[in-house]
């Protein structure tokens, strides 16, 4: 099926949301519920020489007061456990848990969080990547030698993980290049920014604990829980309510277990909701800043022979999933390129800033402005055009890319093309208009995942799924899947998600995984009920089973469609002996290999499962006077394999440009001298609004991609995220005639680098 | 204990304001400062927006009388205020959002007296007076001296903003607001410039009359000195828009903050008092630019 034939698919939950019906995590209301209210530290590195909460419990309505002192001594973090819920002796930034109060009002918790007496004394402020990393810098963890991490995480330094990519003989191609270009890039953190600040409830029976968390991923908020408060898994519930937006800055586990041993101290139901400036200051999830240096050597004829490029990744405080942003950030800066001699390192270096975590493609929309805007510099002193030096080396289906890997079929030169014939559609350029054009890729993730479905006696199914839904549709896309496996019709299936004691494991709203890996367990689980109806029509129908179809709410026999029983009257048969219950996993795709790369610090990245491309072409309109810039336009082009959910997937592109466009103009993290942010508010923090939406234009090049998700699918919520501020900086850079080598490049950068 | 009383008639207003009731109209300032925890809800607030004499744009042969609690969605959608005092439209419709516009007044705006307010330049320019009420009688306040500082006015704690009044331009006559703006809406000024430009009836396009004020640039809304002088007898032509844009950046006094540094306000400034003396020149030939200036020329103009 093409994507104009495949029918369009509108996700359940829309109404519920824009009626106001829908119920989120701070709309909950439990009997005798009280308010929870953090103390966060407030600066940004200290050591604690004083902690009092003795006024605190006395204020009325307070009945409990949390610090380090009443929770188990544990560290957690995946990859690297330099964390613990509250801050123990040394507080390492701004928005680091101190002590957490609840009380049966806000009020009364503000109250005994103002009431709580901390006295600190001051420690070196680490804020500068090039300054932590030299000899002698300030450590962030002076005794880190000491806390469990993964092996390849050397503990040393300021640098929490590093990775490296080495093919080929890089000196050797520098010097046998006909031009050698050298660029340095500098991108400030941003922020993932959901509608939705963050909320927790946690309810106590006896042993157990319920817990409704506005999470991406439930089971690793279930298992942080687990970890951190020492509970066995099957005692720990996680629900997810209607979720406003993640953006990967849900992802993780973060307050569940602090409110979950709220509500065990005060035997009360307890409910914490962040403000806007606590979304912004605390969370361990926000974009890394980073500074990328790049050298390229092409022959004159335009063929890349070497690359040489560093990055230094800023990550903040405490690791939260980050140990692997390096070995992404290395790809990245590679990018989607035939390169036969490449030599690529990044190191993430803790500062006193917040902590960075996976936000919609983590490193990629930095590292990718930062390689694509060096690509233009590159065809600029071939005197090149940029679009035909990207086609001419560009990875194509069969080659080999940076890191050794050899590429199945992929269609990146088909998006390039088909981007720019798209956005010459629009007419001519008015003078201080320009079109740029930038490439990106990004990995498909394989990971277990499980489903279970049942058809219950009347013909209605459900299923039930371990899946997380954060307003991207793709849970709402698996009935659409479950639905043609059994050849019903998508809305006779209810979905039961986010729960951690009813479904199967699902890794979550993250790393565009859904559809990819919770389809192929949902198709599995159908795949066993369509197993049992057609035993069940073969009986009924005097056949064999193997020539039983499946289609339109009915079994009939290949062939003879008048030979035919309906599913209901099947699933009534059924609800009197062998139950129609389905329940599927299925093997994850394996990654593939690759050959002649080193690789330090592998975080088995390097090798990309289903890799997607795409192509931006961004057209803007230039203030030269203000360097105020706009988009007017986007086409976007992307191989994401085949596209299950078209309405689905253009919802998720035309999101990621709009983030993309904030991200190259408008957002970014302002840090103060004293290691805090300056700009913890929308006011200042500037998202694109509706009115700043341009026109976006998307087509899918459709290759059905083996070994890959349900039906030959890759992934799709990060993809788009990845190439549009490249594409945007690349049409500045025509208009200005010089790169302006700072994310996000405001008006006033752009101003500045004009004069 | 918070209390919130709605007030049905003026003399209700009045005499809980003399109590020390604090004035709420569409509460986009107060409500939202209340919040964001910039400064806390008053004790006593008083609701004026369902008073219908607030709330009426009247026209007399001597110019314009709008209610205080006339909002921006209102202000830049009314015939006689797109067409005879263009730049508060302008400036109305460059507010916030729509839902920030359909609420926010006219009178909020003015007495919340904001460096980055954007009706006031074009106050400014054209001439307007604050009518303040109190239950001792009624004032007008020429807005030259009405704001005195950064959420400061004139005006004495009883007093109640009933209306702004704005004489009407000469013939051949022209007003504009421009702002820059980083994105296009949930904006608040960096800087922005309200202009009045007035042509000779019978001349070839000359210069007989000009104001300017600037937003965001100073503790308040600036009127700029000596744009008169600058202008009458002149054509607008590059040479004396540059002269605009250069008297501009003399008298801002900018600052340094997140939104920008006071170089570049002290630059763009001038760009926008170029832009608001061109269109408010253009609109006194006659010509139609849509309200607001800034989404119908320049790189906000919606294509
Ligand atoms: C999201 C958002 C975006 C915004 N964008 C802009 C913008 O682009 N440009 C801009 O200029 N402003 C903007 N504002 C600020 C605000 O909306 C305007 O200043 C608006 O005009 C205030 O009117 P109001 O009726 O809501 O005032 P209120 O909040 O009701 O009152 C503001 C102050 O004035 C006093 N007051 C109100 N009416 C009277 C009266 N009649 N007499 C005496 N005192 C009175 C109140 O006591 C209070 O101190 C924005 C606000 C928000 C929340």
């Amino acid at each position: 099926m093409t994507i104009a034939e495949t029918p369009r698919f509108v996700r359940a939950d829309g109404p519920d949301k824009v009626t106001g019906s829908g119920r989120y995590t701070a709309d909950m209301q439990l009997a005798g519920m009280l308010a929870a209210k953090f103390k966060f530290a407030e600066v940004a590195h200290a050591r604690i020489v004083r902690l009092d909460i003795s006024a605190a419990r006395q204020i009325p309505g307070v009945l409990a007061v949390l610090t380090d002192d009443d929770v188990p001594d544990v560290r957690y973090s995946a990859g690297l456990a330099d964390r613990t819920l509250f801050a123990r002796d040394v507080v390492r930034y701004e928005g680091e848990v101190v002590a957490a109060v609840a009380a049966t009002t806000k009020e009364a918790a503000q109250a005994a969080v103002d009431a709580i007496v901390v006295e600190y004394e001051p420690l070196p402020i680490v804020d500068d990547l090039e300054a932590a990393t030299a000899d002698g810098a300030v450590l962030v963890h002076p005794e880190w030698e000491s806390y469990s991490a993964s092996p390849g995480i050397p503990r040393d330094g300021n640098v929490a993980s590093h990775s490296s990519v080495v093919r080929g003989d890089v000196v050797r191609g520098l010097s046998e290049a006909d031009i050698v270009v050298t660029s340095r890039y500098v991108a400030d953190g941003s922020h993932a920014a959901p509608i939705e600040p963050r909320a927790v409830v946690a309810q106590w029976e006896g042993d157990k604990v319920t817990i409704w968390s506005s999470t991406q991923v439930p089971f690793a908020a279930r298992d942080g829980v687990c970890h951190t408060l020492g509970l066995p898994t099957n005692r720990v519930r996680v629900i997810v309510p209607h979720m406003g937006g993640g953006f990967g800055g849900k992802c993780g586990f973060h307050y569940e277990a602090h409110v979950a041993a709220l509500a065990r101290a005060a035997r009360r139901p307890v409910k914490l909701v962040f403000t806007r400036r606590e979304e912004f200051i605390a969370p361990d999830r926000r974009r890394e800043s980073m500074i990328v240096d790049l050298t390229t050597g092409v022959k004159s004829d335009g063929t890349i022979v070497a690359r040489r490029g560093h990055a230094l990744l800023d990550n903040g405080a405490y690791t939260a999933d980050s140990s692997f942003f390096p070995q992404l950030a290395v790809m990245h800066l590679a990018g989607p390129y035939v390169i036969p001699n490449v030599e690529i390192g990044a190191e993430l270096v803790y500062t006193n800033h917040q902590p960075s975590g996976s936000v919609r493609a983590p490193t990629a929309p930095q590292a990718t402005w930062a390689r694509e805007s060096h690509t233009d510099e590159v065809a600029a002193a071939l005197g090149m055009d940029p679009v035909e030096f990207r086609l001419l080396n560009a990875v194509e289906t069969g080659t080999v890319g940076p890191s050794g890997q050899t590429y199945d079929e992929i269609g990146l030169t088909d998006c390039i093309r088909k981007a720019v014939a798209a956005s010459e559609t629009a007419g001519p350029l008015a003078d201080n208009e320009a079109v740029g054009v930038a490439v990106g890729w990004w990995p498909s993730i394989p990971a277990p995942s499980g489903a279970y479905v049942k058809i219950d006696g009347d013909g209605a199914g459900q299923i039930v799924t371990g899946a997380q839904e954060c307003g991207t549709g793709s849970v709402m896309t698996l009935r659409q899947l479950a639905a043609d496996e059994l050849g019903m019709d998508p809305e006779e299936f209810q979905i039961v998600h986010q729960d951690t004691a009813v479904a199967p494991y699902d890794t979550g709203a993250t790393g565009s995984q859904t559809l990819f890996n919770n389809g192929r367990a949902v198709i599995a689980a159908a795949g066993q009920i369509a197993e049992q109806l057609r035993e069940l029509a073969a009986d009924r129908l005097e056949a064999s089973s193997a020539d039983i179809v499946l289609s339109d709410g009915a079994a009939h026999v290949a062939g003879s469609p008048d030979r035919n029983v309906s599913i209901a009257k099947l699933a009534r048969t059924a609800s009197y002996c062998e139950l129609l219950i389905g329940h599927g996993s299925g093997p994850p795709p394996s990654a593939p290999e690759i050959s002649g790369a080193t690789c330090a610090g592998d975080a088995g990245m390097a090798a990309w499962v289903a890799p997607q491309f795409s192509c931006h072409a961004a057209r803007i309109r230039i203030d030269r006077d203000t360097g105020v810039v706009r988009v007017i336009r986007v086409d976007a082009v992307h191989d994401s394999g085949t596209i299950i959910n078209p309405t689905g997937a253009l919802g998720q592109v035309e999101g990621g440009v709009v983030m993309g466009i904030g991200q190259a103009i408008s957002e970014g993290t302002v840090y103060g001298t004293d290691g805090r942010q300056r700009n913890p508010a929308l006011l200042e923090y500037k998202l694109q609004t509706a009115a700043d939406a341009p026109e976006i234009h998307t087509q899918f090049v459709e290759i059905f991609t083996p070994d890959a998700g349900p039906r030959g699918a890759k992934g799709i919520a990060e993809a788009p995220n990845v190439p549009t501020a490249a594409a945007i900086a690349n049409a500045v850079t025509k208009l200005i005639g010089r790169p302006v080598s700072h994310l996000p490049m405001t008006p006033e950068r752009v101003w500045e680098a004009t004069r | 204990m918070k209390e919130l009383r709605i007030a049905t008639t003026l003399e209700e207003a009045l005499a809980l304001i003399a109590e020390g009731y604090q004035p709420v109209a569409g509460g986009t300032d107060l409500v939202v400062a209340a919040r964001g925890g910039n400064s806390e809800l008053p004790d006593h607030v008083v609701a004026i927006d369902r008073l219908a004499e607030l709330s009426e744009i009247n026209s007399s042969t001597g110019g314009l009388q709008i209610g205080a609690t006339v909002s921006h969605a209102r202000l830049m959608s009314d015939e006689s205020v797109v067409d005879g005092f263009t730049a508060l439209a302008d400036a109305a419709a460059l507010v916030g959002s729509p839902a920030t516009r359909n609420v926010g007044t006219i009178g909020g705006n003015v007495m919340n007296a904001s460096p980055a307010m954007d009706t006031g330049s074009p106050l400014v320019v054209l001439d307007a007076e604050i009518v303040l009420r109190s239950a001792r009688g009624e004032r007008l306040v020429p807005v030259s001296d009405f704001w005195t500082g950064p959420g400061q006015t004139a005006s004495e704690p009883d007093e109640l903003c009933t209306a702004v009044a704005i004489p009407n331009l000469p013939s051949d006559s022209g007003s504009a607001y421009v702002r820059l703006e980083y994105r296009r809406a949930m904006e608040i000024a960096v800087v922005g410039a309200g202009a009045v430009v007035s042509l000779d009836p019978d001349g070839d396009g000359r210069v007989v009359g000009a104001s300017l004020a600037l937003t965001a640039v100073a503790p308040t809304v600036i009127a700029v000195h000596g744009i008169a002088d600058a202008l009458i007898g002149r054509l607008i032509d590059e040479s004396a828009l540059a002269d605009v844009a250069a008297l501009a950046g003399d008298q801002a006094s900018p600052i340094s903050d997140l939104r920008a540094s006071n170089d570049y306000r002290r630059h763009t400034v001038g760009v926008m008092a170029r832009r608001a003396v061109e269109a408010a020149s253009r609109r006194a030939t006659g010509e139609s630019i849509l309200v607001p200036v800034n989404r119908s020329i320049g790189i906000g103009a919606v294509t």
